[in-house]
């Protein structure tokens, strides 16, 4: 994890003038940071590979002929080598995931349905649902579930900074869990390509402090 | 040609045994089978279970009996289909017994 | 295993080069042209079309990445820059890639097995046609403006009628589907020529390693088509007539669409990849002077790939909803494919390291390749991986990897392939110093266009947007990525340049300038149309034997029958088994595709009354080819080699056609088996079913049992009148088939009557289609009855010529199993 985040610093410089309102490369949620940290820990591992495999075949490339036998090229490096890999970051993966899919503990639900070309999102208040568009309000450090649909094609519902994507689709109820560690903003956009308003199919999300809702919304959990 | 199919078996197995699985996960999660409680746990993960053993069991069949008598290299290739089929077969449906099965 | 084959007596080289060149050659002049089906005809034709279109949707990138270059992009408006995207997408996928592995297989197979041609020539020409007409209605559409605008994987609901109004995704439909007819054609005949067509005595596991690649290919596109093929059937059939398969209100659903095309679209990559990987272990050890390493494991890698890469697909729909533990499945078997990809790699690297390599231009492309496919194969693994997938999905990032994939893993092999092969095509060299010059250009225009859009991906930036005005942290990503875009398109622009100036003022080649072992070399260059006076034999195995096979030394000198004649060899052992004559110049390919064409287009207009004249053309030029299937006398066998004599093809039983046709009813039982998955994929997963109370009754019931009776009775029939050929009997089981056939056929009509409305819900679409679908092969089947049936009246069959009888039976049971399990089917969903 520090790890992680120690090669993002060096990362930022790069990214000139980004605050990170879409990257997710700078995670503001729990999910978002155990991707970012899979993916520093694969860009780490796939350097290492190109530069073996790169070297190992400029070596091949420099001089020869040198003896060598099938052996240790097939069975070491094609299966012994790859196959070990894999099988650690398949795990690692899997275990990643499985702790990020959302489960039915009731947690906070709020609405989203994704239209030509818009978002709107129903989430608990005082006195009943309150919908909004385009900006989707949540609390900070407590998980939440989205409720995705859509009316006419499919969208896809991504803050890159809280987590991964999940689409919405006609016909279909997907859930989606997230959260988000502190108060703040944080860019959302369409994923899946939808016609002719998908570059402008953006949202908001305000993070709240629980303590100190807006007004307008509950921090209670909802059933 | 008889080696050829002896190569293609395991392979065949794979994909025959990863259609299946694919299947009763998605028949089961339709149904409501990891509701369904048996006396060793939840329906849809042991039915799963159970077909992908039997299908790593055929797998061990292959690999004991599954032979070519030509040349070395067809001999090669066919233990190599046998191998290839189980562990595609181990490796892509072991969730099976590690993951939650319709969350 | 192999016995030897003594060799036939040397002649003049010259005289034997004139006498098959007369047989060989195309017609001269431009309507010569059209009636051409040599292989290396054909071959040429479908490489140098395919790059034409890849200079087209090279042009349409620039305009992407014009149009990115700043935030604001006011290049292009929204519905063009969706039209250009989606355009790009599909030309090259379909127009560029798959059309190049094609001519380069459809090229070179037959030379570097050791045969003439392919084993259906007028059948790779009929191929061409269709690609060409396909992609000229596809390209039309652009000029037009009327081009598809959803994307290349035109999802639905997007590409459906209600927001897809117009023609536009109609043309992608029906377009890419007639293209596609030419890839089912190619690789029934890949396959057919690599198993049958083989230098006599080179056994399965001797071939070179470019035919076990071209094989897996060509199985692939064989499995792996059909399921598109059928998506494409089922969206325009909503599209034009409303039956629902994909519109939840009416049991249909849109992922029906995604499960299908992915089915395709994932195999896809590797039928791409094969035969590039094919060129690489062909080129690899000839620049490093040592055979290949690891022979056997790279078949096995091959036969692995070909097998994970259809447990893949659902890797491309990780963010729909579908629950961990299938995504787990799907993302442990992408991770596995990995495996057979890295014992390539490093297979090559050994062979490599093993020789001593010499650095010539088409190696210079292969070390862009290792470049270039490495990371491009890390980035896949990474997208294997279910979480890291669910953010980067739909972004530049995936976007960068896919060009990695398929740049590095197909465009650079196929540029070391050209120039590699290009002294063959071209009986010359090439001219210094431009292709090293085109080769950096390339290579850093592309990591310079790519790379870092793996950064602005991750930074947010989603796939197919045309501005970004709130996001400036992405716009110097941007730019750099267009700039390295036109320093990439300048770096293939000189790369055509160094061909065309090779073919215009290269030096002369000799004979097997990289001095290769393999038995393309064996040949004069350019390669004569004929590729060899005499074919190659246990005694000639490799380009060595080059002046015995010009002076008539191996089997089947020569054209004496003034006829195009080739071996056919057995499956597995190259042991010669017959000879076969194939057909020579005809315009009959350019019709059919023509006739095709004209269904396509009637479709695309909305002219649906007018499409049974287009049927009616094409069952005419349908009955047009049987007419090769039958010889009105029985031939002395063929003097190959000394004590060597072989039957002609249409005295056994096991002929090339023979051979197709059980090729072509895989990818035809895959198409049916990929409607059996719509359906229960459909009953399972999709809202609203149970479907309505269906109005089926005893009438259906009889009208489908009797049809089933009746093609039971036609494919007895059919086995009659091959069996009793040689006696009137046979004649009139030909009758009684085609008969029988015709009832069904009659049947089936009257049970469409009394089907329920197919727009009510998409089961009862379903059921239109399983319906049509007999029909469709009763028509099929019915045609080669009547061919069988005017065969024995013209006596065209005898005691040893079985005419068209036997590939008749293989359509009649096919017709029978799947028409019993659709009824049995229906039986089902009406008692469940």
């Amino acid at each position: 994890m520090h790890k992680g985040k120690f090669w993002a610093v060096l990362a930022v410089p790069l990214l000139a003038g980004c605050d990170g309102g879409a990257s997710a490369l700078s995670p503001a949620g729990p999910a978002a940071q155990q991707i970012a940290t899979l993916w520093w820990a694969m860009l780490a591992g796939a350097g290492l590979i190109t530069l073996l495999v790169l070297v190992l075949a400029g070596l091949a490339l420099w001089r020869g002929p040198r003896p060598t036998g099938e052996r240790g090229w097939i069975v070491w490096w094609g299966l012994g080598f790859t196959m070990s890999v894999l099988a650690v970051l398949l795990g690692f993966a899997l275990w990643t995931g499985e702790r990020m899919i959302a489960r039915g503990d009731g947690a906070m639900q709020v609405q989203a349905e994704a239209y030509n070309w818009g978002w709107r999102f129903t989430q608990p208040g005082p006195d009943g649902p309150v919908v909004t568009e385009g900006i989707l309000y949540v609390p900070a450090g407590q998980p939440f579930d989205i409720v995705l649909t859509s009316p006419d094609v499919i969208h896809s519902f991504w803050v890159p900074q809280l987590g991964g994507k999940m689409d919405a689709i006609p016909g279909h109820r997907n859930v989606h869990r997230l959260q988000a560690d502190a108060p703040g903003r944080h860019e959302g956009l369409c994923a899946e390509f939808c016609g002719l308003g998908h570059a402008a199919m953006r949202f908001e999300v305000v993070v709240y402090d629980p303590a100190a809702p807006p007004a307008f919304i509950s921090a209670e959990r909802a059933p | 040609m008889a080696w050829v199919l002896r190569m293609l078996a395991g392979p065949l197995l794979w994909g025959a045994l990863f259609s299946a699985v694919y299947a009763l996960h998605g028949l089961g999660c339709a149904w409501d089978w990891p509701a369904r409680a048996t006396p060793a746990g939840p329906l849809h993960p042991l039915a799963m279970i159970l077909l992908w053993l039997a299908g790593l069991a055929l797998h061990g069949a292959l690999i004991l009996w599954n032979r070519a008598d030509g040349s070395a290299r067809q001999a090669l290739l066919v233990r190599a289909g046998n191998w290839i089929g189980a562990v595609a077969s181990a490796a892509t449906l072991f969730p099976v017994i590690v993951l939650s099965t319709c969350g | 295993m192999t016995e030897d084959i003594p060799a036939n007596p040397a002649r003049k080289a010259l005289r034997l080069h004139r006498e098959m060149d007369r047989i060989w050659s195309d017609l001269p002049g431009w309507r010569g042209s059209l009636a051409s089906v040599n292989h290396s005809t054909i071959g040429l034709r479908f490489m140098a079309t395919s790059f034409v279109f890849f200079a087209i949707g090279g042009v349409l990138a620039m305009l992407i990445r014009a149009q990115l270059a700043t935030r604001d992009g006011a290049f292009l408006d929204t519905a063009l820059y969706n039209q250009i995207f989606t355009m790009h997408g599909s030309i090259m996928m379909f127009l560029f890639a798959i059309p190049m592995l094609e001519g380069l297989g459809m090229w070179l197979l037959p030379k570097i097995l050791g045969a003439r041609d392919l084993a259906f020539p007028r059948l790779g020409a009929l191929g061409y046609w269709c690609y060409l007409f396909g992609g000229t209605i596809i390209l039309a559409s652009l000029l037009l403006g009327m081009a598809p605008d959803g994307g290349w994987f035109m999802y639905v609901p997007l590409s459906g009628k209600t927001h897809t109004p117009g023609v536009s995704a109609d043309v992608w439909l029906l377009g890419v589907t007639f293209v596609e007819i030419s890839a089912v054609a190619a690789a029934v005949e890949i396959i057919v020529t690599i198993l049958r067509m083989r230098r006599a005595g080179m056994g399965l596991t001797r071939m070179p390693l470019m035919g076990w690649y071209m094989l897996g290919t060509a199985a692939m596109m064989l499995v792996g088509f059909p399921p598109l093929i059928l998506g494409s059937i089922l969206l325009e059939l909503e599209r034009a007539f409303d039956w629902p398969f994909f519109d939840i209100l009416r049991g249909g659903d849109p992922l029906l669409w995604q499960h299908l095309f992915w089915l395709f679209g994932h195999p896809e990559v590797y039928i791409i990849f094969l035969p590039a990987a094919g060129v690489l272990s062909t080129i690899i050890p000839v620049f490093a002077r040592v055979p290949i390493l690891g022979y056997g494991a790279i078949v096995a890698a091959v036969l692995g790939l070909v097998f994970l890469s259809f447990g893949l697909w659902v890797h491309h729909m990780f963010t729909v909803g579908i629950p961990h533990m299938a995504l787990a499945f799907f993302s442990a078997a992408s991770a596995l494919v990995a495996v057979p990809t890295s014992v390539q790699i490093f297979a090559w690297i050994g062979t490599m390291w093993a020789g001593r390599v010499e650095l010539r231009l088409p190696m210079l492309h292969v070390i862009g390749f290792f470049l270039t496919f490495v990371m491009g194969g890390l980035t896949g693994v990474m997208l294997a991986m279910v979480p890291f997938n669910w953010q980067a999905h739909d972004t530049a990032f995936v976007t960068a990897h896919l060009h990695y994939v398929l740049v590095g893993g197909f465009v650079f092999p196929m540029m070391a392939g050209i120039t590699y092969w290009m002294p063959m095509i071209s009986g010359r060299f090439r001219v210094r110093a431009l292709g090293e010059a085109a080769f950096w250009l390339i290579l850093l225009g592309f990591h310079g266009t790519f790379f870092l859009m793996h950064l602005t991906g991750l930074l947010g930036m989603p796939r197919r947007i045309d501005r970004y005005p709130g996001n400036p942290e992405w716009e110097w990503l941007n730019l750099v990525s267009s700039i390295g875009g036109m320093v990439m398109a300048a770096g293939f622009a000189l790369f055509v340049m160094d061909i065309g100036m090779q073919w215009l003022f290269g030096r002369r080649s000799h004979r097997n300038p990289w001095r290769a072992e393999t038995l393309d070399w064996a040949m004069a260059l350019p390669a004569p149309p004929y590729n060899f006076a005499s074919l190659p034999g246990p005694r000639h195995p490799d380009s060595s034997a080059i002046l015995p096979l010009a002076r008539g030394e191996g089997l089947l000198p020569g054209s004496p029958r003034d006829r195009r004649e080739v071996l056919v060899t057995d499956a597995g052992t190259g042991r010669p088994d017959h000879v076969a004559v194939v057909p020579g110049n005809t315009v009959l390919p350019i019709w059919t595709a023509a006739a095709l064409g004209s269904f396509f287009l009637l479709m695309l207009a909305g002219l649906y009354w007018l499409t049974p004249l287009a049927i009616a053309a094409i069952l005419w030029a349908g009955w047009q080819w049987g007419g090769f299937m039958g010889s009105p006398r029985d031939a002395a066998p063929i003097p190959v080699a000394p004590g060597l004599s072989l039957p002609e093809h249409w005295q056994i039983r096991q002929t090339l056609a023979y051979s197709g046709t059980v090729t072509l009813l895989v990818a035809d039982g895959t198409l049916y088996a990929s409607l059996l998955f719509g359906v229960g994929f459909l009953t399972v997963i999709a809202p609203n079913w149970p479907a309505p109370e269906s109005g089926l009754g005893l009438g259906a019931l009889l009208a489908a049992g009797g049809a089933l009776l009746s093609i039971a009775a036609a494919t007895l029939a059919a086995r009659l009148a091959e069996t009793r050929r040689d006696r009137p009997t046979g004649a009139t089981a030909a009758l009684t088939g085609v008969l029988a056939a015709g009832l069904a056929l009659a049947l089936l009509g009257v049970l469409a009557w009394q089907l329920d409305d197919p727009r009510r819900h998409a089961r009862d679409a379903l059921r239109g289609v399983l319906l049509g679908h007999a029909v469709f092969h009763g028509a099929v089947a019915l045609m080669l009855g009547l061919r069988s049936l005017c065969d024995a009246r013209q006596g065209r069959t005898s005691r040893l010529r079985r005419g068209a009888a036997p590939v008749w039976q293989l359509f009649q049971a096919f017709w029978l199993a799947t028409a019993a399990l659709s009824l049995g089917l229906v039986i089902l969903q009406e008692v469940g």
